[in-house]
């Protein structure tokens, strides 16, 4: 049974699985509207959450689906529109985080707001209160009660034991554990998991959604927020689709592909994240080659990659896709290894070495290793050009806004302009930035490691966009990605990597996601399957 | 059935953009300016201090104590704004003060020389805070209050607790008391050394350096700049200027006894916060700093003139530093918080 209706806005045009009742719903939220300092957020949009499903919030950055969240958990008020959170009407004004918690709403963030020192029961009892008996605290009461919660979330680990000692998937299940613990027969709950996964490996997200679903097969209520599309196809029952503060699409009870969702939240922007289908810009001569590289985990790497080519590297966690990429920017040197850039040796020893030879690399962890975040746009673009600006003994600042002006408009970064701070801007715009801070330096050789980790669809289609630009100017890319999607989408070849070494090649075409998948996984579970790989 | 329609997609996406209104900028900027001339005017009519404190004498006073000061704020400031305190500034310049006097009343040696090596002293102390601080990764903090506390007492021990007040150069106390137009000669040379610190800050890539450093030390070593390198340098810069801020104050004072700087280095770290929430809210940087000496320094004028006790300056560079502190961080954070 499925029901789609694009909605723009219409009242009664809420679909709800035919037949349903008004009581069938948890959630319903209608016409709502936020405006920010004159910019709409939210223009009548929706939401319809049915008892007992997994309702997934999809949509770019910018969408509102953020918007919708914090106005459901009573953070920001909403200019107008209907809440009925389980058939009961909430006035949205005066509406605030304790009237979220009474009427059933928890939430479960991304920053799980745990205590990774104390134990499982600590966490549970600082949330709740500790029980007390006489004049000291009833733990026996306590283990009892969180023993229970444990079994039934499905948490085979010790009460006792510290949160930093679980798995990340277990944490997040704990945190679950505990926004539902006062769930009972009376008071039924609405679980809202904003962006859960975002800190997860692969294994370990699906180990955490494998749980949810079955928590909702037992009635439990749950909305999900997530950039990653593919894991909520695995477990939603029901989608709501936003793009710039209104509804494109609901989908209920269906099961859509991956590419449709993207479809409806993308637009005709959909077009750049699919494989171009030709090895469009690369010829036969070589940017840089490497042989036999080995340090950290790396253990005896030998590749070439050519001008205008997009190489990908994969494989599992561990495998040293980023250790190459680290040596090759020399930000630490390698054991053993030649390498040769544009025909001449190259071993940087450090990383202003590498990129006076033209490398350039967009680092994995976007906060920690390439924002400055209390600096402008315009000054974050500028510190890969410092010494290369400083003319007449001056850092001449129109000229860098100047140029910031025109790589925001290369690279369509959605921002204010060059003087708004870095940290005003979404992950997407901020990845966008970093990127264009690389390639105004034309590099010969453009490194890029998980180039859209924690990007909406929307910016993750302009910066493939501006990588294969890159490529067809002749730059030479090699792109580390544990996302098979992207390989599979960006890449001319790919090398898997297994325990560091490379076990496979792959040229563009010859396989699909699912092919390159299997390749990467197969190695897990048959180690040394290609002792050395023959290539180039 | 399935039925799916979706409207085109348009062609911008519209974020909600905070921006603060240029007024609301326009204040925070200049905050501690105006509040400077308000205290300025407020001892000017106040009952108590009107007869001593506009006078053209006092406002040479207030200059002339202030540019030491100012001097140590702004050899503060380079490591500060890379997210390093030195605290062994005020020390440094006692040191420098001391050793100066020392080697002409001591060693019989010429004012150029003594002047020459203090200043390789100051700058060694920079060398030597920077090398434990940037290659054994020491936590700055517990460095440069540990060199603070060696200097003192070694200090101490050269001067045997007496002042040195005997032997100095007279040219050199001369140099110390000249005014021009009625304001002290060693203000125009903060005011220039403050001028070669903002063009050093803000117009080198060694300075953008330094602020991205500060901003994000990770990222700035993945962009290419030399951190290790510029932050030992920003230890040997505040040495160095600490160190010709103590043959100032010797050229001022005319005579040098030992102790850990502690007078002048607190009113010096107020000056550099304060700053940090002046003309560029949230930063430390050159002009904010300079603004941030000048009212605390018409501040403990103020108060003194007005029969305040001596404890006075003391709670009044306490409470300013703890307020400018407060202040900065707020900002900061605010900043980083976007």
């Amino acid at each position: 049974m499925t029901d789609v209706t694009t909605n723009p806005g219409a009242a009664g045009s809420i679909p709800a699985a035919p037949g349903a009742s008004t009581s069938d719903l948890a959630l319903a939220v209608r016409h709502l509207d936020k405006d920010f300092a004159g910019t709409r957020a939210l223009n009548d949009a929706s939401l319809v959450v049915r008892r007992g499903t997994v309702h997934a919030l999809l949509g770019g950055n910018g969408s509102g689906k953020s918007t919708t969240i914090k106005i459901l958990a009573g953070v920001y008020p909403a200019d107008g529109g209907e809440l009925t959170i389980f058939d009961e009407q909430h006035d949205l004004r005066g509406y605030s985080p304790a009237t979220a918690q009474q009427a059933g709403l928890r939430f479960v963030h991304q920053d799980l707001g745990l205590f990774d020192d104390l134990s499982i029961e600590e966490n549970f009892a600082l949330d709740a209160g500790y029980p007390r008996r006489g004049p000291g605290i009833d733990w026996r009461g306590l283990r009892r009660r969180v023993t229970a919660l444990l079994r039934e979330y499905e948490l085979d680990v010790d009460p006792r034991a510290p949160i930093r000692t679980l798995r990340p998937s277990d944490q997040t299940m704990v945190a679950i554990a505990r926004a539902l613990q006062d769930q009972d027969a009376d008071q039924q709950l609405i679980l809202v998991l904003d962006e859960p996964t975002a800190r997860l490996a692969a294994h370990e997200s699906e180990l955490l959604l494998e749980r949810v679903r079955r928590r909702a097969d037992e009635g439990q209520t749950v909305l999900i927020v997530s950039h990653r599309l593919r894991e909520v196809l695995a477990v939603s029952d029901d989608f709501t689709v936003y793009r710039d503060g209104r509804v494109v699409g609901e989908l209920v009870g269906e099961s859509p592909t991956e590419d449709r969702l993207i479809e409806i939240m993308a637009g005709r922007a959909v077009q750049a994240l699919r494989p171009t289908g030709d090895v469009a810009a690369a010829d036969d001569t070589p940017v840089f080659s490497v042989t036999g590289l080995r340090g950290g985990p790396v253990r005896g790497i030998d590749f070439t990659v050519h001008r205008g080519e997009i190489l990908g590297l994969t494989g599992l966690v561990g495998s040293g896709r980023s250790s190459v990429l680290k040596m090759i920017f020399g930000e630490y040197a390698p054991d053993t290894g030649v390498m040769t850039l544009e025909g001449t040796p190259f071993a940087p020893r450090d990383v202003g070495e590498a990129m006076a030879a033209g490398v350039a690399l967009v680092p994995e962890d976007r906060g920690h290793e390439a924002s400055f975040m209390d600096q402008t746009v315009s000054e974050n673009l500028a510190l890969a050009t410092l010494s290369e600006n400083w003319t007449a003994g001056f850092m001449p600042r129109r000229r860098e806004r100047a140029t910031a002006r025109r790589l925001i408009e290369t690279f369509g970064v959605k921002v204010g302009g060059p003087d708004a701070l870095f940290s005003s801007m979404s992950g997407g715009n901020q990845q966008k930035v970093v990127l264009a801070r690389w390639m105004q330096r034309q590099p010969h050789l453009l490194l890029l490691d998980e180039p859209t980790q924690g990007v909406d669809v929307m910016s993750r289609a302009d910066i493939y966009s501006s990588i294969r630009r890159a490529a067809a100017e002749g730059c030479a890319v090699i792109v580390a990605s544990s996302d098979l999607a992207e390989i599979h989408a960006l890449c001319d070849r790919t090398l898997v990597l297994s325990r560091g070494k490379i076990t496979d090649e792959v040229a563009a075409g010859t396989l699909d996601v699912d092919g390159l998948t299997s390749l990467v996984l197969r190695e897990k579970t048959i180690p040394d399957a290609h002792p050395e790989a023959t290539h180039d | 059935m399935t039925d799916t329609k979706t409207p085109p997609a348009s062609a911008t996406v519209s974020i909600p953009v905070r921006q603060t209104p240029t007024v609301l900028r326009l204040l925070e900027s200049y905050a501690l300016p105006l509040l400077t001339v308000l205290v300025y005017a407020f001892f000017c009519f106040f009952p108590l201090s009107s007869a001593s404190f506009p006078t053209m004498n006092n406002l040479s006073v207030i200059l002339g104590s202030n540019a030491v000061i100012a001097l140590i704020s702004i050899a503060a400031l380079f490591p500060l704004v890379c997210n390093y305190f030195d605290f062994s500034l005020g020390a440094n310049a006692v040191m420098t003060q001391v050793m100066t006097a020392g080697f002409m009343s001591t060693f019989g040696m010429p004012l150029w020389l003594s002047i020459v090596l203090s200043l390789i002293l100051g700058t060694l102390v920079g060398v030597v805070n920077g090398f434990f601080v940037t290659r054994l990764h020491m936590s700055p903090f517990v460095t440069t209050l540990g060199m603070s506390m060696l200097l003192a007492g070694l200090l101490s021990w050269f001067t045997g607790g007496k002042t040195l007040a005997s032997g100095i150069d007279p040219a050199l106390i001369r140099f110390g008391s000249t005014r021009i137009a009625g304001i002290p000669l060693v203000f125009f040379i903060t005011l220039l050394v403050a001028l070669l610190a903002w063009y050093f800050l803000t117009h080198t890539p060694f300075g953008r350096s330094l602020y991205a450093i500060g901003s994000n030390p990770t990222a700035a070593t993945l962009v290419g700049l030399p951190v290790t390198k510029n932050v030992w340098w920003s230890f040997i810069v505040a040495g160095f200027i600490a160190g010709a801020a103590g043959v100032l104050q010797l050229a001022r004072v005319g005579s040098a006894a030992a102790s850990d700087g502690g007078t002048l280095l607190f009113p010096a770290l107020a000056a550099v916060f304060l700053g940090a929430t002046a003309i560029r809210p949230g930063f430390f940087n050159v002009w904010g700093t300079i603004i941030g000496a000048v009212f605390v320094s018409v501040s403990v004028s103020g108060l003194a003139l007005s029969g305040a006790s001596g404890w006075a300056s003391s709670v009044f560079n306490g409470i300013a530093l703890l307020a400018a502190v407060a202040l900065s961080t707020y900002l900061g954070r605010s900043k980083r918080r976007g």
